[in-house]
């Protein structure tokens, strides 16, 4: 049965085809006999719809769960997370305890959010209690920052009352659906610049759970000072870090992108804020990510355009180490596998989560961990999975 | 033995009397005369009694510590009646390079100037003043029109230079020996070779814990590398600045390092300091100076493009803008063989009473300067900290990288020391390299001239200029060059042109500092 696998994909991206090629292996056309396809996310939707019925044979691969949307979508995501957490509450997990003030003490990663027109009053009457905070609008299916803009008025969401008379939003249709987030007005600047985190996350299965973070993520950079100043709530430039939008500013520049290696993140912060606190927003960021995936679904497609050099080095890379562990050895495709990969495939990719390693040691000892930054021999840094640390609730 | 002596105490009462002046000498004596209020201060043991109060309070170590930050930056005194030029550059002839040199740099700036009609300081209209304190934390926003502009010079150009030098009391004879040197430098200084450079660097030895090699993931953290974060905080817990330097040729912990190498610097954030550092900034809102543009220029060309510091571009202007109107940095030219270049007031040529230092701090920036400042940004967030640690640094080392002196951290000797380390360790590689016309100096200088300043990843950089810091040298900028084509040694004999061997050599992004120092001091075969 040895024989090359043959690939199909929708997406015509060098990053891919390149890494499909150097393997040898096999062009195909949908119609044939495939093992491997990276699919775009309209293709997943068709293939996995509930009309086609398709099944996915024994020996066949694709680049998402059925069920990705689940976490792709802003408002699926919070309704996730939200029925996350009261399910756990339910088993009275420890994970789910409460401080006096009712707030999650291990689950609090969400800022306070609703969807709209859904749950127009109960965010009128939560904004209200506040009402000199800004909050950020994202409409439910978009990407690349497009249709995001910040309000600080009631007014500026009349549209989406449900009792508006002027509202032309009759169709809940899920095109027009919006969230409405707490917006986080004082974030961590370098440089007197926001930024946010790139991240890439690969999950080869879901139950058990197993996921891998790549070490090589990067931060995205403003061009553009940040200020919480309420006159500058329309500038994108300052508030919206998404590359789709930066690059279009006066300031942008072609031979970094405004792009920083997490690796860089980590030692500026290592070295203005101590060891301590670094490690700690490191573990916080991949529980989140483990929760998040736990709740349940993954991010439909990462944007595969490279926008510089470095980057186009980075996403060839990164598919090359994907490909490395979901088809181990160039070998046809076994729904039958189960074996965790072994550490010389990860290449750049180090192990987040393996829910079989865990379960070994019992789900309390992850509880226990996230207590208490120093207990016995499992404090510290842990070694054999890489430098970048994910210490205590492995 | 008499001569040590009196050279002991012509260096003590130089420092005593430079330390009378400063800010530390106030504040001890106002702790001496609070403490005559204290039960265990007894006049008929008084000055015993203020000793020991001093000791334990910590006043006594902050005392040592600036002794000992004046120790490292004061040159030894050659003679009682050396003149100060000496004391600049012993050597008449680099003397007189320097010279020459700096009035090239000069002429090609006040070029500039007539040819752009620009003049070299303006005072700025009201108006303007207020728009760039607005902007003060985003000047890069700005788009001033920087075509005209170019940079006073490059590193290449200071190499031609350099590769000139001759000293005239020196006959090189037609005959090729196996004495030769063959590079490009031909000045006849002294320079270490392989054994003196283990006993110099000992603790970068194999049977030491480093940091850039024993904290790799490989490696137990008990091994080494626990231990010596504790040292490490014991160092900064007791605030001596001596033991921070040794303690520092293993390298520093990420998390210890900005205030380690405060404490070696001795810099400690007095108000007076942020007060001169808005006085500085007050400076610069209302005047604009020619060499503001040069800066900006610099800032766009290099830093803003890079990688790593991209984010610090706003930083970088803060603090050089800041640095060009310093005039406390115009002490350290009587150690520098360079001199701040004189301007005169409009119509008062030669009238010395009319002479002005332009800039104000005497330092013209070249092209790549404000990469000195932009590793510094991954340390200290905080601008008036952040410019007191670069100035400290340029005045004890970056100086040395772009004047004519015959200094053993100067730039001629760390040439040379790269080109002769290369010729006697590496003689092929060096001779295959100079048969191409490749001469090897070519390459590296640029990485000497910056301090590998953006030619490294920045951890790397830092775990380098950590030992730049605690060896009180920048011997170890030739030494890692050398190390460097070393390493790609195989590669750079495959090559047949220049162009080539920059290409072999033009990524270091991904060196490993450390190990390759260790491999080529202590692993090759001498």
């Amino acid at each position: 049965m040895a024989g090359k696998v043959k690939w199909v994909t929708d997406i015509e991206k060098s990053v891919l085809i390149n890494n499909f090629e150097k393997r040898g292996w096999v062009q195909v056309t949908e119609n044939e006999d495939w093992n491997f396809y990276w699919m775009s996310v309209q293709t997943i939707r068709n293939v996995f719809s509930v009309e086609t019925g398709y099944r996915l044979s024994d020996d066949q691969i694709v680049n998402h769960f059925p069920n990705h949307y689940e976490l792709t979508r802003k408002d699926l995501m919070v309704k996730n997370i939200k029925r996350y957490r009261k399910e756990l509450e339910k088993e009275g997990s420890p994970l789910a305890e409460k401080d006096e003030n009712g707030k999650y003490l291990y689950l609090d990663f969400v800022p306070v959010t609703y969807m709209l027109p859904a749950d127009y009053n109960l965010f009128v009457e939560e904004f209200r209690k506040s009402p000199s905070s800004t909050w950020i609008m994202k409409p439910c299916g978009k990407a690349q920052g497009k249709g995001i803009f910040l309000i600080n008025k009631l007014s500026q969401i009349k549209k989406w009352s449900r009792d508006s008379k002027t509202s032309s939003f009759v169709s809940q249709s899920n095109k027009e659906a919006y969230v409405i987030s707490l917006y986080i007005n004082n974030p961590l600047l370098i440089g007197g610049r926001k930024f946010d985190l790139r991240l890439y996350v690969l999950v080869s299965t879901y139950r058990p759970l197993r996921c891998y973070m790549y070490k090589l993520g990067f931060c995205r950079f403003c061009t553009v000072k940040y200020t919480p100043s309420t006159s500058e709530l329309d500038n994108m430039f300052v508030h919206l870090t998404n590359v789709a939008i930066q690059k279009h500013g006066d300031d942008y520049n072609h031979i970094h992108g405004g792009k920083w290696m997490v690796s860089n993140l980590r030692l500026y912060l290592e070295s203005t804020r101590g060891k301590e606190v670094t490690s700690k927003l490191f573990d916080e960021i991949h529980w989140i990510i483990v929760q998040s995936l736990k709740a349940v679904a993954v991010n439909a497609s990462p944007s595969l355009t490279s926008s510089t050099a470095n980057d186009r080095i980075l996403k060839y890379n990164l598919i090359n180490d994907t490909l490395n562990i979901v088809v181990p050895n160039g070998e046809i495709p076994d729904c039958k596998w189960n074996k965790s990969p072994p550490k010389e495939v990860l290449g750049n990719y180090e192990i987040l989560y393996d829910e079989e390693l865990a379960q070994g040691d019992g789900a309390d000892r992850e509880l226990r961990s996230r207590q208490g930054q120093s207990q016995g021999p499992r404090a510290g840094r842990s070694r054999d999975s890489g430098r970048t640390v994910l210490t205590t609730w492995k | 033995m008499l001569q040590e002596e009196s050279d002991l105490s012509l260096i003590i009462a130089q420092i005593v009397q430079k330390l009378k002046g400063s800010n530390l000498y106030s504040q001890l004596e106002r702790q001496a005369w609070a403490s005559l209020q204290r039960p265990e201060i007894k006049l008929e043991s008084l000055k015993e009694d203020i000793k020991e109060f001093f000791k334990i309070s910590g006043w006594e170590k902050k005392l040592q510590n600036a002794v000992y930050s004046e120790l490292s930056v004061f040159p030894l005194p050659s003679h009682p009646a050396a003149p100060p030029e000496h004391l600049k550059e012993p050597l008449v002839y680099m003397r007189k390079a320097q010279g020459s040199w700096e009035k090239r740099i000069l002429k090609s700036l006040n070029s500039m100037c007539t040819e752009l009609s620009i003049p070299l300081a303006r005072k700025r209209p009201v108006g303007e003043q207020k728009e760039l304190l607005n902007k003060w934390n985003e000047m890069g926003t700005d788009e001033p029109d920087l075509s005209l502009f170019r940079p006073v010079y490059a590193p290449k150009d200071f190499l031609e230079v350099l590769i000139n030098l001759r000293n005239p009391n020196y006959e090189n004879g037609d005959s090729l020996s196996f004495r030769t040197h063959l590079g490009l430098i031909q000045i006849p200084l002294k320079v270490k070779d392989i054994p003196e450079l283990k006993e110099c660097f000992v603790e970068l030895g194999l049977n030491t814990g480093q940091l850039g090699i024993d904290d790799s993931t490989q490696v137990p953290p008990e091994l080494f590398e626990n231990e010596h974060v504790r040292i490490g905080q014991k160092v900064l817990a007791e605030q001596d600045s001596a033991a921070a330097q040794q303690y520092i040729r293993q390298g520093s912990p990420t998390a210890l390092r900005a205030e380690l190498w405060a404490l070696i610097l001795n810099i400690s954030s007095e108000p007076e300091d942020v007060l001169y550092y808005e006085q500085l900034k007050t400076n610069v809102i209302q005047h604009d100076l020619l060499v503001d543009s040069l800066i900006y220029k610099d800032v766009k060309l290099t830093a803003s493009n890079d990688d790593y510091y991209f984010v610090f571009e706003d930083y970088l202007y803060q603090v050089l803008l800041c640095f060009s109107r310093d005039t406390s940095v115009l002490s350290h030219f009587a150690y520098n063989s360079a001199s701040p270049p004189k301007s005169y007031i409009r119509g008062k040529l030669g009238l010395e009473e009319y002479a002005v230092f332009y800039p104000p701090n005497g330092v013209i920036p070249f092209h790549g300067f404000s990469m000195y400042v932009a590793p510094l940004c991954f340390l200290y967030h905080e601008p008036s900290k952040l410019y007191q640690i670069f100035r400290e640094m340029y005045v004890r080392f970056f100086f040395r990288l772009h004047s004519i002196s015959s200094h053993p951290s100067g730039i001629v000797s760390l040439c040379l020391l790269f080109e002769t380390l290369l010729q006697t360790y590496l003689p092929q590689l060096f001779y295959h390299l100079r048969e191409i016309g490749a001469q090897p100096l070519r390459i590296s200088f640029k990485w000497m001239v910056r301090a590998f300043s953006g030619y490294l990843a920045t951890d790397q950089l830092l775990l380098l200029w950590d030992r730049i810091l605690g060896y009180n040298s920048l011997e170890i900028l030739a030494v890692l060059a050398a190390a460097v084509f070393a390493f790609r040694a195989v590669n750079l004999m495959e090559v047949t042109s220049l162009a080539a061997a920059e290409a072999v050599l033009a990524d270091l992004s991904t060196l490993k500092v450390m190990p390759l120092l260790q491999i080529f001091l202590f692993a090759t075969v001498t």
